[in-house]
């Protein structure tokens, strides 16, 4: 049995690095894949644009997209245990809401605040802090009004009541913002794993993989809790501070990743599902490294049809894991049925 | 009891010539005793045309015509929607017509500016239109229009409540020629044709002029145009209003080859190819400062233009309640359009010339 999942393991894993591969070497600008090796191997002497483009580009935005590929299908699993609910996605404690409303503070809400304090709300680092502020927010609210309920699934109507807040507030800053401003809260939310540096790259990482060595140690009363709670609280499982540490791990995972990149829809829904189905099991642990193998390939084949129109332009990568993810869950949910 | 009747004299409208050279999306004609104007590109695409006749009197106005808007000239006062229209009025002398304007903050020029601290202009915004209860409480004799697309309803209103709507679309025109001649439509509204004639033909002169002087220039510097939003950079197309005048300046606008008159989206990558090494990059959106640039996206400091501090910007001169000057002038002096990039790209040609409308970067 484990040599099965090992197996599978290794195999998904070659995969992700063929993907990898075609990532780097598919792009806006043609350049051959032999070009390609030799500026990672550092043995390239040809155009500096193309080294920049390979280095200070693809590759800061596949790793990206393998860390982000990875935290958001780890987050959609736990949260899909949690509530026992096959639709509960990494989004919906509402954190997204929270990153997004701080980032319509940050460009559509500029012009509310005293010149001089305006600065502040310049530059891409702004977007990032705004976003950060306004998700963690969202978590403390969450993680709150979590202790203080008896039933879980009360948790998913108070942050679908958060989104619509703050999709209510959104409305009302983009009515007074310019057209410059819309658009660029427009392009925010369509997602973007492009332009991120190695600096932020350096930041994001210990962070995700610390949060998500976290959620690993959670894996035992993630199965415990498989089997409902009370068979959780028989195995010694402390069910409240369990449901607060999956919480505290989800938003975190969430926060780190919307801040960065966006929102990025259907990832966090659809990847467990099909980890589940490829690997025919309900135990955790095997399904945290599948998750984390296929979240990141699945997002990093998304981010390759997203530069295949060519020059012209690239599509942005919501569109992608929306056209993709939608007819998926449609399938799933008419497959389990019959 | 006797029955006295006007004689009107009827002419055809095919028999007097089109005053207009340069600008595509509007005809001017003059006949004994009224003009007739077409607006025949109100908006990109348009495939409806905007006649007005415009005369002192109806008296010599033929039966053909009587379906067309009439406007009395000259026009005793106006709401205008654009600061390209309040340019046009201050090259007229004619800027005591305004009586209200959306946004009053978007406008820089002194004359005007002194206006509005008297409150002689009625701030008359309502977000992205004008605002109907205060517009029609004004009574202004007409409203020069500006509508992106066919969807002219908040502008109808104003007619059904018997206000004309005279569409403006200079911003349609893509030829730096073509939008200056829109000077002339004030010209027939003001009985001011004359004035705005002379004033046009001075700044076709001056153009040409300018544009002889780089003609011969073998040595052209390489230019970019534009920046990025998230993963999208939009330049602009070669048949753009902006490609012209960086080609007419004697420089070399890397995607003048591209047909189009607006801009391209492309991908970052795309444009990094073509562009990190070019010599000079015109109009970087809305930065006015290199650390701005930076903190926005830390690829822009790969540019050679970036590295030789070599980008210029038109949307560092300011107004003093933020308006941008070239916003507002640059459409009616193409000539100082045209010299300010010379002055950039072939400073030997005009030595002490001091810029009107770009600065580099702070």
């Amino acid at each position: 049995m484990f040599t099965k999942y090992s197996s599978y393991h290794f195999f998904f894993i070659i995969v992700l690095l063929i993907a990898a591969l075609c990532n780097l070497i598919i792009g806006s600008v043609h350049i051959p894949a032999n070009e390609v090796l030799a500026i990672l191997s550092n043995n390239f002497s040809g155009k500096a644009s193309w080294e920049y483009i390979i280095m200070e580009y693809r590759l800061p935005k596949l790793v990206i997209a393998c860390l982000v590929g990875m935290s958001l299908s780890v987050a959609g699993m736990m949260m899909q245990t949690l509530f026992q609910n096959p639709m509960a996605e990494p989004y919906v404690l509402g954190v997204s809401s929270g990153a997004s409303l701080g980032v319509a503070l940050c460009i559509l809400g500029k012009s509310l605040f005293a010149p001089w304090l305006q600065v502040y709300f310049s530059g891409s680092i702004a977007v990032v802090v705004f976003a950060l502020g306004g998700s963690i927010l969202t978590m403390f609210v969450i993680l709150g009004i979590s202790q203080r309920i008896k039933q879980i699934a009360t948790l998913l109507i108070v942050g679908l009541m958060f989104s619509s807040f703050t999709a209510a507030f959104v409305n009302v800053l983009a009515y007074f913002s310019t057209a410059e401003e819309l658009k660029k809260f427009t392009f925010w939310n369509l997602g973007s794993l492009g332009n991120i540096s190695w600096q932020q790259i350096g930041f994001i990482t210990p962070l995700l993989l610390i949060t998500l060595a976290g959620s690993f140690l959670l894996n035992k009363p993630l199965n415990a809790l498989l089997m409902g709670e009370g068979y959780a609280k028989s195995m010694g499982i402390h069910i409240q501070k369990v449901k607060f540490l999956i919480i505290l791990v989800t938003c975190m995972l969430v926060a780190v990743c919307t801040a960065f990149v966006g929102p990025i829809a259907f990832l966090g829904l659809a990847v467990p599902h099909i980890t589940r189905m490829v690997y025919k099991t309900t135990n955790h642990f095997q399904l945290f490294i599948g998750n984390i193998i296929l979240g990141a390939l699945i997002l990093v084949l998304c981010d390759i049809i997203c530069q295949l129109p060519g020059e012209q332009f690239i599509l942005p990568v919501n569109a992608v894991t929306s056209i993709l993810g939608a007819p998926l869950v449609i399938y799933l949910i008419l497959r389990n049925r019959a | 009891m006797t029955i006295s009747c006007q004689k009107k004299i009827v002419k055809s409208v095919g028999n007097a010539a089109n005053n207009i050279e340069f600008a595509n999306g509007l005809e001017i004609y003059n006949y004994e005793g009224f003009t007739v104007m077409k607006i025949t590109k109100p908006w990109p695409d348009a495939a409806k045309t905007y006649t007005y006749v415009c005369g002192k009197n109806t008296h010599k106005i033929p039966d053909s015509l009587q379906q067309h808007p009439f406007i009395k000239v000259p026009v005793e006062n106006l709401v205008a929607t654009s600061t390209t229209h309040v340019s046009s009025l201050i090259a007229l002398n004619e800027a005591e017509k305004l009586i209200g304007f959306p946004n009053l903050d978007y406008v820089s020029s002194e004359k005007v500016r002194q206006m509005i601290s008297e409150g002689k202009i009625m701030e008359l915004s309502d977000k992205e239109s004008l605002n109907f209860e205060k517009t029609i409480d004004l009574e202004p004799q007409i409203i020069i229009g500006l509508s992106m697309d066919s969807e002219t309803s908040k502008f109808n209103q104003f007619e059904k409540a018997g206000i004309p709507v005279v569409y403006n679309a200079d911003w349609v025109e893509t030829s730096p020629l073509g939008k200056a001649e829109w000077i002339k439509f004030f010209g027939v509204l003001l009985d001011q044709q004359q004035n705005a004639n002379s004033y046009f033909k001075t700044i076709v002169t001056e153009y040409e002029q300018a544009k002889l002087l780089v003609k011969q220039k073998t040595q052209k510097p390489t230019v970019l145009s534009g920046a990025i939003f998230q993963d999208v950079w939009y330049v602009p197309q070669g048949d753009s209003w902006m490609a012209q005048f960086i080609n007419d300046a004697g420089g070399n606008y890397l995607w003048s080859n591209s047909k189009g008159t607006g801009s391209l989206s492309l991908s970052f990558e795309t444009v990094f190819e073509k562009a990190m090494n070019a010599d000079v990059w015109i109009g970087p959106g809305e930065f006015y400062t290199f650390e701005q640039m930076i903190a926005a996206n830390k690829h822009y400091g790969n540019f050679k233009s970036f590295k030789n501090k070599k980008i210029y910007s038109y949307s560092i001169k300011k107004g003093p309640t933020g308006g941008l000057i070239f916003y507002e002038d640059a459409s009616n002096r193409p000539d100082l359009v045209l010299k300010d990039l010379i002055s950039i790209f072939h400073p030997e040609v005009l030595p002490d010339y001091q810029p009107a409308f770009i600065e580099v970067l702070k």
